[in-house]
């Protein structure tokens, strides 16, 4: 094994089963950025996106003993705040309380080449995603704010490409229903 | 009434096509949906510096809160049921010897008879363990440990009927004990689910912790 930062995830995950509980910072250390515009963008805002990656973080240590496959600590890290956040928002639909619709991001009008019709264009969509359905939401970020292809996102979240097809081209044209204003 | 993108635009969306490759009457639709997609904010999102912090904070109160739980699971009341086979050829008479212990936990009552001389020093520091040894062809069944002095006579066990089955009860001192079952007076058995530990005379006993809470084998 390795130096503590250099661990594999399996040597770490192996490591605090067996009882090295301050081992698994190197795992929170290694993943608390990694899915954190995810967790935000799937809620709303910045606040929201961290309590989603804390809350995941303890309840992966917390079933650490059911991770079957300790070399995919990352892809099952995702599956909990996956769920963290789809929780989240159904209890804010329970709550009568929709997502946020502060733009947490950098707007494009604080960056030196942003323009305040971007800005605004930015702004403008940050809200409407917060009017897609979960499953609508999470196939656009995943695809066009991580970059990930359909079939990477198929692996992260078990759906099939047909079906996350169907869903993003769903929110393409809610998308162009709520941005009319925009473009 | 929504107007949704044409299906070659959503491909051009998608990164299949190229605004070139659109027909030339969709290349306005297909510039627009570019500029929706274009207006993603793709800006890292970067936590709080404390989020490490917390989330070890509470990862340590719950792994001191599972090593109690495990302690409570280890030393809490139940019954173990061990058996042991002793080839019928070491055991003139016996089909077949099983022997075990269930370890009855439960805290002595002040009030309760005393029901063998090992209650150290009242029933506070006392739990009832209850030992059990089937043995159908034994005449005489006894239990003997660090808690009587390994006095092959001072906790005998009594038959339940003809299953064959010896018990008896014991108000354990808190600690740690080893033990053995005495059969016919001469036969010295060792639980053998329990890790048993030599004796340096050749012999093996098994060992018992008795807690407050109940008791286990080690």
């Amino acid at each position: 094994m390795g130096l503590a930062g250099d661990a594999t995830d399996s040597e770490v995950v192996r490591a605090v089963l067996g009882g090295e509980v301050e081992r698994y910072a190197v795992l929170v250390r290694r993943y608390r950025d990694r899915y954190a515009r995810y967790a935000a963008r799937m809620l709303g805002s910045l606040d929201a996106g961290e309590d989603a990656v804390q809350d995941a973080l303890v309840r992966a240590f917390d079933r650490l003993a059911d991770c079957r496959e300790p070399d995919k600590f990352a892809g099952w890290l995702f599956l909990i705040l996956r769920n963290r956040c789809y929780a989240e928002r159904r209890r804010r639909q329970r709550e009568g309380r929709p997502l946020d619709e502060r733009d947490d991001g950098v707007a494009a009008a604080d960056r030196p080449d942003g323009t305040l019709e971007e800005a605004e264009r930015m702004r403008a969509l940050e809200r409407s995603l917060t009017h897609l359905t979960p499953e609508q939401r999470e196939v656009f970020v995943l695809k066009h704010v991580e970059g990930l292809a359909y079939d990477e996102i198929a692996g992260r979240t078990g759906a099939t490409v047909a079906s996350l097809k169907m869903r993003m081209h769903r929110a393409y044209d809610r998308l162009r229903d709520l941005m009319k204003e925009h473009l | 009434m929504s107007l949704g993108y044409h299906p070659l635009v959503k491909r051009l969306l998608d990164g299949e096509l190229s605004l070139a490759e659109l027909p030339p009457e969709l290349r306005a639709e297909g510039a627009e949906a570019l500029r929706l997609v274009g207006a993603v904010d793709r800006t890292p999102v970067v936590l709080s510096p404390t989020l490490d912090d917390r989330v070890m904070a509470v990862v340590r109160r719950h792994a001191a809160s599972r090593t109690r739980r495990a302690w409570h699971w280890l030393t809490a009341p139940r019954d173990v049921e061990l058996r042991l086979r002793v080839r019928p050829a070491l055991w003139a008479g016996a089909l077949a010897i099983a022997a075990g212990v269930a370890l009855l936990l439960a805290r002595a009552p002040g009030s309760a008879p005393a029901p063998a001389p090992v209650a150290r020093s009242g029933a506070r520091d006392s739990v009832f363990v209850r030992f059990v040894l089937y043995a159908p062809g034994a005449r005489h069944v006894a239990v003997a440990g660090t808690f009587n002095q390994w006095d092959r006579n001072a906790a005998p066990l009594v038959r339940a009927g003809t299953t064959g089955v010896w018990t008896t009860t014991l108000a354990l001192p808190v600690g740690q004990h080893q033990y053995a079952f005495v059969v016919d007076g001469e036969r010295w058995v060792a639980d053998p689910a329990a890790p048993a530990i030599e004796d340096g005379f050749g012999r093996r006993n098994s060992m018992v912790a008795v807690t407050m809470r109940g008791a286990h084998t080690l």
